[in-house]
């Protein structure tokens, strides 16, 4: 017996051709967008002098880390980096969202039109300005805080992550009648209470979108990072970036997939927290991809 | 309710900030670009101010590099939105609802990688060395000379901007599904009707997003020019990087960063023109069919919504 023979009958109404192709093209994109993440995992699992040649299957990329100070403090820089940077970007781009919802005017326009600058410069002009920037401001200036690296890298780190939660927390707001935080104003509520006890927590999911999605931006960014770190606090980045001129390792691959892992997880938290306060898919892919 | 302070004040601490490390230092850029470099050890001058650093910039030299950009630019936009879009769309219309969850999260694990790690993966899969290149000569092929190459560039900002093509796209038609696309296939539409004239039109913002947010990044892309391209794939942002790193020619480092924001700018006022052109006899024969009794209510109501 053959099973399609026996099938046959029982055939169910025949798709069409265009949802066949578009399940085919939709499968290869997505193997498309997997294809180098795949081999950079499965490299990290490669025993070999060099990333790109496979020599065979073991776990020593992984134990050689607990023996390279360099790749720890490098992504421990960047850990630090990325959480004092989200803090920042957090702290302003909540003020200014709730601003930007609870105080509309005219000034919203020239923020907005800022905010959008911010995000349209090429990334490669934020990082060639800093550099002079941040000298002149360390040692032209004597500022000595501009001299330190994290300081630097928090500052090019936050300026776009300040955009993305400043639209987040806008929308999140713009979304909600102000009639609660009237309210607690009638109820003789200080408005320093009723940010605090109305305002705030209302903001809250897009707040911690906010926080998470500067800390992986923070984490990636590589261009600003070139620039203005110095030596002493390299971020990891920058770290496989000068890698890539020495030959590549299979510590890099093993790093980069114990950070996957790692972003991960934050993200699945955001988007737990987003569908609890029940976005749609369309809402967590609008908010994720920054607006 | 509140006289003492006004709310906008919440917002002066980014304004200060963004004051301060953002329109400070371009700010410092574009006055760096009217000077000059001095001597060999000095970066940068600004006490005779001239023109001479944009003359630089478009000499051949310098000028191949801009038109490779713009070719790069232009061609990955091109290809993302063909690409992306039937993505998109299959995500938001035709995959089941209860699935769409995954396939978001799915297009954004890419996209939260390491940028820069994932372009390394590129590097290992096209390398003469890699597996490709391997089947391809046990099957008797040359070695895989792609890697150092406009097209591995090419191939690499496709693939770094894709998702950011997708999820804008995705939005948009997930917003139009349903009600509006109904009451064409009621009034006798057909598919690609629908499409052209329902669909697509209401995801236009959508789609403006998306072009804008893979082609302006893309611009000014360095990390995937320097995994990839070699001496031949050399983009723009790598120019940058050179004067201000190893040529220590901040002056002409930040004409090149001025032109290539106003190339950018240019290039969009320039596409949104030939859209505008394009459509033009498709919107006027539009208006035209709304005269047309039966579809009238649908065709106005859609358009008001375009408009909103």
């Amino acid at each position: 017996m053959s099973a399609p023979a026996a099938q046959r009958p029982v055939r169910r109404p025949r798709k069409a051709w265009s949802d066949v192709a578009f399940n085919v093209w939709g499968i290869l994109v997505m193997v498309f967008l997997f294809a180098p993440i795949a081999v950079i995992i499965v490299s990290s699992f490669n025993v070999g002098r060099l990333l790109v040649s496979w020599d065979h299957f073991g776990f020593d990329s992984f134990l050689a880390l607990l023996a390279k100070p360099a790749i720890r403090d490098a992504v421990w820089i960047s850990v630090q980096t990325g959480f004092i940077a989200a803090l920042v970007a957090t702290a302003l781009g909540t003020l200014a969202g709730i601003a930007m919802a609870r105080h509309p005017g005219k000034w919203v326009w020239w923020f907005m039109g800022l905010l959008l600058l911010v995000s349209v410069t090429p990334e490669i002009v934020d990082a060639v300005a800093l550099l002079p920037w941040t000298v002149f401001l360390g040692q032209d200036l004597g500022m000595s805080i501009f001299n330190d690296g994290i300081v630097r890298l928090v500052i090019g780190h936050s300026l776009f992550s300040i955009t993305v939660v400043s639209y987040l927390v806008r929308a999140r707001l713009v979304g909600q009648e102000a009639q609660l935080e009237e309210a607690s104003a009638d109820l003789y509520a200080t408005p320093t209470r009723t940010f605090r006890k109305v305002t705030l927590p209302l903001a809250m999911p897009a707040v911690f979108a906010g926080f998470m999605l500067s800390f992986t931006f923070s984490l990636d960014n590589t261009v600003i990072a070139a620039f203005v770190s110095v030596s002493g606090s390299t971020p990891w980045p920058v770290y496989v970036l000068s890698a890539l001129r020495s030959g590549l390792k299979p510590e890099i691959a093993a790093v980069s997939t114990i950070m996957l892992v790692l972003t991960l997880i934050a993200l699945g938290l955001v988007a737990l927290v987003l569908k609890r306060s029940g976005d749609s898919a369309a809402d967590i892919a609008r908010t994720m991809g920054g607006g | 309710m509140r006289r003492r302070l006004p709310g906008f004040l919440l917002a002066a601490p980014a304004w200060a900030w963004l004051a301060i490390f953002f329109v400070a230092p371009v700010g410092m850029v574009v006055w760096f670009s009217f000077g000059y470099k001095p001597s060999i050890f000095a970066t940068q001058a600004t006490d005779k101010l001239s023109f001479d650093r944009y003359a630089e910039v478009l000499s051949p030299t310098f000028f191949a590099t801009f038109q490779n950009t713009l070719w790069v630019g232009v061609a990955g936009t091109v290809l993302c939105f063909l690409i992306g879009l039937p993505v998109a769309y299959w995500m938001a219309v035709k995959a089941p609802p209860s699935r769409r969850g995954l396939l978001v999260a799915l297009v954004m694990v890419p996209f939260w990688t390491n940028f820069l790690v994932r372009t390394i993966g590129w590097q290992v899969i096209l390398s003469p060395e890699g597996w490709i290149s391997t089947a391809l000569q046990t099957v008797g092929f040359e070695p895989l000379a792609i890697l150092n190459t406009r097209g591995a560039v090419l191939l690499g900002v496709v693939y770094n901007y894709l998702p950011l093509m997708i999820l804008p796209l995705f939005v948009a038609f997930d917003r139009v599904n349903g009600p509006l696309r109904e009451a064409s296939k009621d009034l006798g539409a057909g598919k690609w009707t629908t499409f052209f004239r329902i669909t697509l039109p209401l995801a236009q913002p959508g789609i403006i997003a998306g072009v804008l947010l893979v082609f302006i990044p893309l611009m000014g892309d360095y990390i995937t020019a320097t995994v990839l391209g070699g001496a031949k794939g050399n983009m723009v942002g790598q120019l940058v990087a050179s004067q201000f790193q190893t040529a220590q020619n901040w002056a002409l480092g930040s004409a090149m960063a001025v032109v290539l924001i106003i190339v950018i700018l240019l290039t969009v006022a320039i596409g949104a023109g030939i859209v505008w052109l394009v459509t033009l006899p498709i919107r006027a024969s539009h208006r035209l069919v709304i005269g047309a009794p039966d579809t009238a209510p649908a065709s106005v109501s859609i358009r008001e919504e375009v408009a909103a």
